[in-house]
């Protein structure tokens, strides 16, 4: 559906991106990680044509992103992560007037307002708006027209645990419809729940794609924390045979006070793949 | 260009509007005030001169011949008024008629003709309506130079001729000064030519302040509308990125450009033709009006959206609507101070204030015609400048 090949944009002599090459599939929700600078946003704004690639070539749905921005525009939803609303109208008419825009029925505007949750607050000036009701008000604008791709940055900061489980579940749906969708985000834990795959970024490069759970199982550390009834702490590797018959044998003599896996953590993870680790 | 697009994006501009009501207030308080002048103030109301300042900034000396005299008054200009004079040969027939220069201005028409064999020296003062003072300087000058000349022709052939006067004493007078050295000359035996010193008006219509005022609010409805409101709102989409999520909308670029060419001057031009219509309704059936109108609207729609584009906050447009104005108005008055030629054409500012005047007090003629032309020219510029400008990165 997205195919992103050598994508180069340089600022100055700056690569914010440098050489990303990505393919992501129709129905895939693809989550972008990286930590603050490391190409995600850049790459957003070069598949919303907001920004010319370098070098390198981006299509979307076999169109290219600069030659044919015009057909792709409609196909995609965007919400990006500053807010963006008219302050003066209320929810619904920012909504009823990017309806029209893309000639959508103005009944429309109130479905999805009630679908992000806001049909209470959607005749009050934008301005009256907390950060997370906008929030949703700019996934509620993107998802107006029922796009084939969705591009959100960050779409669940800010926002309280009950509407980021909202925001998953609408995602979550669409996917199911056969959309599309990229998000970048630093919250780990969506990650792991909402994402089909996951792509690292660090320094303008993809430096980790897999799906989480097959992160999971290349990083996740088969060591056995004890401690000893004698208060001492000990660590076993799985792998190791004579370690795995000392962890038995300890055991089996009672002599093992606690015993704890060690979980992944994709937290740390992705602070190894992207250099950012404290040693 | 989609008619839906359009449509909605008409629509926005007007419900902005409607909900930020700055904008609607002064142009209910610009309505005000066109109607209290059109209540209030007498119907001839007008006060004298050429322009709104007064005085002469540029003398013109118009002669048929290069004359000794002529030459004399060339080669001795002071250093004082020398920027201010302008030596120009004319038509002999045009000595003794107006001509038009711009406002502020004045002349002295020299030619020297006989009576039989008797020489006449004939001198038109062209003053500004009312202010033959204003000429003073000038005169001064001319007077004491032209009775220089002469002393020195007569005093080339009779160097008995006494001394002239102490002319920086400012005793003497001009036709007595005159009148002696003829006298001094007859008595030697040789000629000076005869005074006739003619002093006009310059024939200008008196100012009406009414209609300079109706054309300021005119002027200020459309400056309002189009290089006010149109970038400082245009900034603040750009500036908080709703311009960009509506440039992410099915809508083009070319589609966002066209509904703000289309909603400001529709504003300012309604505002302005009802500020016209309360100050005189029958200008609204005037063909050089609407002519004038839209070409002054046009130009500061262009000015407008150049700023518009090229300024990336709200405070920046609003900046830039300032500083353009400041400038423009520094170079027109230095042009018109410093008789700088051309260089004043260049701006819309120029023209539209004299069109639009000349079409409120129902005086236009030729030379209104070719500014309504030049305003044209230039709103051509601006807008084809903006639309370009706008293309390239107005939308990001």
């Amino acid at each position: 559906m997205i195919r992103i090949a050598g994508l180069r944009v340089l600022y100055g002599a700056f690569a914010a991106v440098n050489g990303l090459d990505l393919d992501i599939r129709r129905g895939e929700l693809f989550g972008l990680l990286g930590p603050n600078g490391a190409g995600k946003s850049t790459t957003i704004r070069v598949l919303i044509g907001q920004r010319y690639p370098s070098g390198g070539s981006v299509s979307v749905a076999g169109m290219d992103v600069v030659r044919d921005w015009a057909r792709i525009k409609p196909q995609f939803g965007y919400v990006p992560d500053r807010e963006n609303h008219f302050e003066e109208f209320t929810g619904r008419r920012n909504l009823e007037f990017f309806g029209e825009l893309y000639g959508v029925p103005k009944l429309r505007a109130a479905d999805v307002l009630k679908m992000v949750e806001l049909d209470e607050a959607a005749d009050l000036p934008v301005r009256g708006y907390s950060l997370g009701m906008r929030k949703k008000l700019l996934l509620a604008r993107a998802l107006l027209h029922e796009p084939q791709i969705l591009y959100l940055d960050e779409p669940t900061a800010n926002l309280d645990i009950h509407s980021a489980e909202v925001v998953h579940r609408i995602l979550r749906e669409r996917v199911k419809e056969g959309a599309t969708i990229i998000l970048t985000t630093h919250d780990m834990d969506e990650v792991e729940k909402i994402c089909d795959r996951v792509g690292i970024m660090a320094k303008g490069k993809l430096v980790a794609l897999d799906s989480p759970l097959a992160l999971k199982q290349r990083h996740t550390e088969r060591k056995v924390d004890v401690i000893r009834d004698d208060g001492e702490r000990l660590v076993f590797d799985l792998d190791d045979p004579r370690a795995r018959e000392h962890l038995a044998a300890l055991v089996t003599a009672g002599r093992a006070l606690s015993i704890r896996t060690r979980e992944f953590d994709f937290h740390a993870t992705f602070l190894k793949l992207t250099g950012l680790a404290f040693e | 260009m989609r008619w839906y697009i359009l449509r909605a994006l008409l629509k926005k501009e007007f419900a902005r509007h409607l909900a930020n009501r700055g904008g609607i207030a002064l142009a209910l308080l610009l309505i005000a005030a066109a109607g209290l002048l059109s209540v209030f103030a007498p119907q001839q109301a007008a006060g004298n001169g050429t322009d709104m300042v007064g005085g002469v900034h540029h003398c013109y000396i118009e002669f048929d011949r290069a004359t000794p005299l002529v030459k004399h008054l060339d080669a001795n200009q002071p250093p004082e008024l020398k920027s201010a004079l302008r030596f120009e040969k004319i038509d002999p027939v045009a000595i003794g008629t107006l001509i038009q220069r711009q406002p502020g201005t004045g002349s002295i028409q020299v030619t020297t003709r006989f009576e039989g064999t008797k020489p006449v020296l004939e001198v038109h003062v062209w003053h500004p309506d009312g202010q033959p003072e204003a000429m003073a300087a000038y005169e001064a000058w001319f007077w004491k130079e032209t009775r220089r000349a002469l002393a020195a022709q007569v005093r080339e052939k009779n160097p008995a001729l006494p001394p002239d006067p102490d002319f920086s004493a400012g005793h003497w007078q001009t036709v007595e000064a005159h009148a002696h050295l003829k006298a001094q000359a007859d008595k030697l035996g040789a000629t000076v030519p005869e005074l006739h010193v003619h002093r006009k008006g310059l024939a200008a219509p008196p100012l009406d302040f009414r209609s300079a005022i109706a054309t300021g609010l005119v002027v200020f409805a459309l400056y309002f509308s189009c290089v006010y409101l149109l970038p400082t709102l245009n900034c603040e989409e750009r500036e908080r990125g709703v311009l960009l999520a509506q440039a992410l909308s099915p809508a083009s670029p070319s589609e966002l450009l066209l509904a703000k060419f289309v909603f400001y001057p529709a504003f300012g031009l309604g505002l302005a033709a009802a500020l016209s219509g309360i100050y005189k309704p029958q200008v609204l059936s005037s063909l050089f009006f609407w002519l004038s109108l839209c070409a002054v609207g046009g130009g500061f729609l262009g000015i407008g959206m150049t700023i518009a584009a090229w300024a990336k906050t709200q405070r920046a447009a609003f900046l830039g609507g300032m500083c353009y104005l400041l400038s423009v108005s520094m170079v027109l008055l230095i042009c018109s101070t410093n008789g700088i030629p051309f260089l004043s054409n260049l701006a819309v500012e120029y023209h539209g204030p004299r069109i639009l005047h000349a079409a409120l007090s129902g005086n236009a003629n030729n030379s209104h015609w070719l500014h309504l032309m030049a305003a044209i020219g230039l709103a051509s510029a601006w807008l084809f400048a903006a639309g370009w400008v706008f293309r390239r990165r107005g939308w990001q």
